[in-house]
């Protein structure tokens, strides 16, 4: 977790991912933000974030974006 | 028949009654009914092309799941168990003929759109080709005129289908229901542009008569009449004077121009989908928001977040995410990485789908050269944004300047305003050159005389429809920055008292009645002179 919050803050340095929910649906992170950061997690973690798993569910918090990436390790 | 003719409203009268009054089971089957109907009268032959985009789709999202289901049942063989190897061959081989069955699908719905729409754009750009090569080439163009709506429905089926691939949907089994998510009359002449998880269960569902529903659906039809045809249709006169005549007008003239533009179009675009949006509020369906006080933008990718809605929603989910995701743009992630470092590095993928997306939406809006330069004007903008971001921000501190205040905003807002005004001359001109030569003659002079030496009664508006035209923008802009404050405006007048509703409407509706254009022979002044 500490990890994805770091990667987190280099993409967005301007929010606070611990408190912030809804970035998605509250338009908080743009398309820029999210291929930028869907690149550094495939990375990071050595997953494949593919177009499919772009939904507001698996980006909405810090906290459901840790759940993505556990799923996607486990695959 | 055009949404603000008379005819229209007949039909829409019906419409309404019988919906409310069949049996809510037929309530999907009847607007199937409507909507074809209402397709019909654009031209028979046309509902041919609708036809055929409906079938592929229908039977390829079909095709899709079946395949789907041959593999789970061939995975799931327990007879017979698969090895690793051999499980992984067959998943191979059902993801190779999924991606078969979608790009014929694909080729198909977009070809019977690309075909009428870009064939001779293609061909004359052929044509001047061949002649710089002297070549004796002339490919015989089209005559053609392009089916009701076929932008709009084809990138709607194309969601469709790819959702159905990315598994993100089940395919509708039901041809006369999918039908109807295609052929919904509200939204077909200019969207917005529908996701089937959005939509399809919404026309589906049985709808009741709900009075709150249909008196806001009501009204926010009555302010999409207002913005068209007091606004919008008032604003096009002055604006078909100057770029009819382009050459005649300089300087601030044709700035005059492109800024009245601007309010047109906003003003016709998003007055139609409040009409859309109303006539399906009150029938209890739910579409998409396609502007969202775009003018308040305080960036260009904002402005494209907030103007035009759904296309850029479309654009992203299906052209910007794919390319920026995929595998070729991580390998150009990595190259760029390792040769431009790793700041501008990893910002170089992201810049190129950026742009290749927007010359998308800019190709999207026609055949013509000049909208490939609208659609690269906007790409490269948000490009160089998003490049030298780190480095105005810098500025920013440096400068200490307050981001967090009114004029902040405002110099944001301006500075967004101008730059989708110049996006602008690209629209209107009749093609490149002329939009070019707009912008040279617009800052070949600066003439402020024209505000008051009569130029501007020269254009078809008098005195009157300027000052109509002042109150009705200032009242906009009221609404709309009360709206951007998170105000609802219709919640907010169903809670006033009895006299103060019912004058906000007979208002609405007699300025719509009284002030609209309705056409040349029609003078409102006269109207209401001789009524009165």
């Amino acid at each position: 977790m500490e990890k994805l919050l770091g990667i987190l803050s280099n993409v967005r340095p301007d929010i606070d991912f611990s408190k912030t929910n809804q970035l998605i649906d509250n338009g908080v992170l743009d398309s820029f933000d999210i291929v930028m950061l869907v690149g550094e997690l495939n990375e990071e973690f050595d997953i494949k974030i593919g177009v499919e798993n772009l939904v507001p569910d698996n980006f909405n918090s810090a906290d459901a974006i840790m759940d993505l990436i556990s799923r996607l390790q486990n695959e | 028949m055009s949404i603000t003719s008379s005819i229209f409203l007949i039909f829409l009268f019906f419409v309404f009654l019988i919906y409310f009054l069949i049996p809510k089971k037929f309530q999907w089957i009847f607007l199937l009914i409507a909507s074809y109907i209402f397709y019909l009268f654009s031209g028979f032959g046309k509902i041919l092309f609708l036809l055929f985009t409906t079938s592929i789709t229908f039977f390829t999202g079909i095709l899709l799941e079946k395949t789907d289901a041959e593999l789970e049942t061939i995975l799931n063989n327990n007879v017979k168990p698969l090895s690793k190897e051999q499980r992984k061959k067959f998943k191979d081989s059902s993801k190779r003929k999924k991606r078969i069955i979608l790009i014929c699908a694909l080729l198909l719905v977009l070809g019977i759109l690309g075909v009428p729409k870009y064939y001779n754009f293609f061909a004359q750009n052929f044509n001047s080709l061949a002649n710089v090569f002297s070549l004796d080439v002339d490919l015989s163009l089209l005559k053609y005129l392009l089916p009701l709506g076929i932008s709009f429905y084809t990138f709607q089926s194309v969601g469709y289908i790819i959702d159905i691939n990315r598994g993100k949907i089940k395919a509708d089994r039901n041809f006369a229901k999918f039908a109807l998510f295609l052929s919904f009359f509200p939204q077909i002449v200019q969207g917005p542009i529908s996701r089937y998880d959005q939509l399809a269960h919404q026309l589906y569902e049985p709808h009741s008569f709900n009075y709150e529903r249909v008196k806001f659906g009501l009204q926010l039809m009555l302010w999409g009449f207002f913005k068209k045809l007091v606004i919008a249709d008032r604003l096009s006169i002055a604006v078909n004077s100057i770029f009819g005549n382009s050459f005649q007008y300089e300087g601030l003239s044709i700035f005059i121009g492109v800024l009245f533009f601007s309010f047109q179009m906003y003003c016709d675009f998003s007055g139609g989908i409040d009409i859309a949006r109303g006539i399906a509020e009150s029938m209890g369906i739910s579409l998409v928001e396609n502007f969202r006080r775009p003018f308040f933008s305080k960036s260009i990718d904002e402005y494209w977040r907030r103007w035009h809605i759904s296309l850029g929603d479309w654009m992203r989910d299906y052209v910007f995410y794919p390319l920026a995701l995929s595998k070729t743009f991580a390998r150009l992630g990595k190259f760029s990485r390792k040769h431009l470092g790793n700041k501008i590095g990893k910002i170089i993928p992201i810049i190129i789908a950026n742009l290749i997306t927007f010359m998308a939406v800019g190709v999207w809006h026609g055949p013509y050269w000049k909208y490939v330069a609208f659609g690269t004007y906007y790409g490269l903008l948000i490009s160089i944004g998003l490049l030298f971001k780190p480095f105005f921000q810098k500025i920013v501190r440096a400068l200490k300047i307050n981001t967090d205040c009114f004029s902040w905003r405002l110099t944001q807002i301006s500075f967004v305003f101008t730059a989708t005004t110049i996006g602008r001359y690209f629209v209107r001109a009749d093609g490149l050159r002329h939009a070019l030569q707009l912008l040279r003659q617009t800052f070949s002079i600066f003439n402020p005389w024209i505000f008051y030496d009569g130029t501007l009664l020269n254009l078809g508006l008098r005195v009157e429809d300027y000052y109509l035209l002042l109150i009705s923008i200032l009242f906009l802009i009221l609404l709309e920055i009360l709206k951007e404050t998170g105000i609802n405006i219709r919640e907010k007048i169903s809670h006033q008292n009895l006299v103060f509703r019912w004058s906000v409407y007979l208002i609405g509706i007699f300025a719509v009645l009284i002030f609209g254009i309705y056409g040349q022979e029609y003078d409102a002044v006269e109207f209401i002179y001789r009524g009165f």
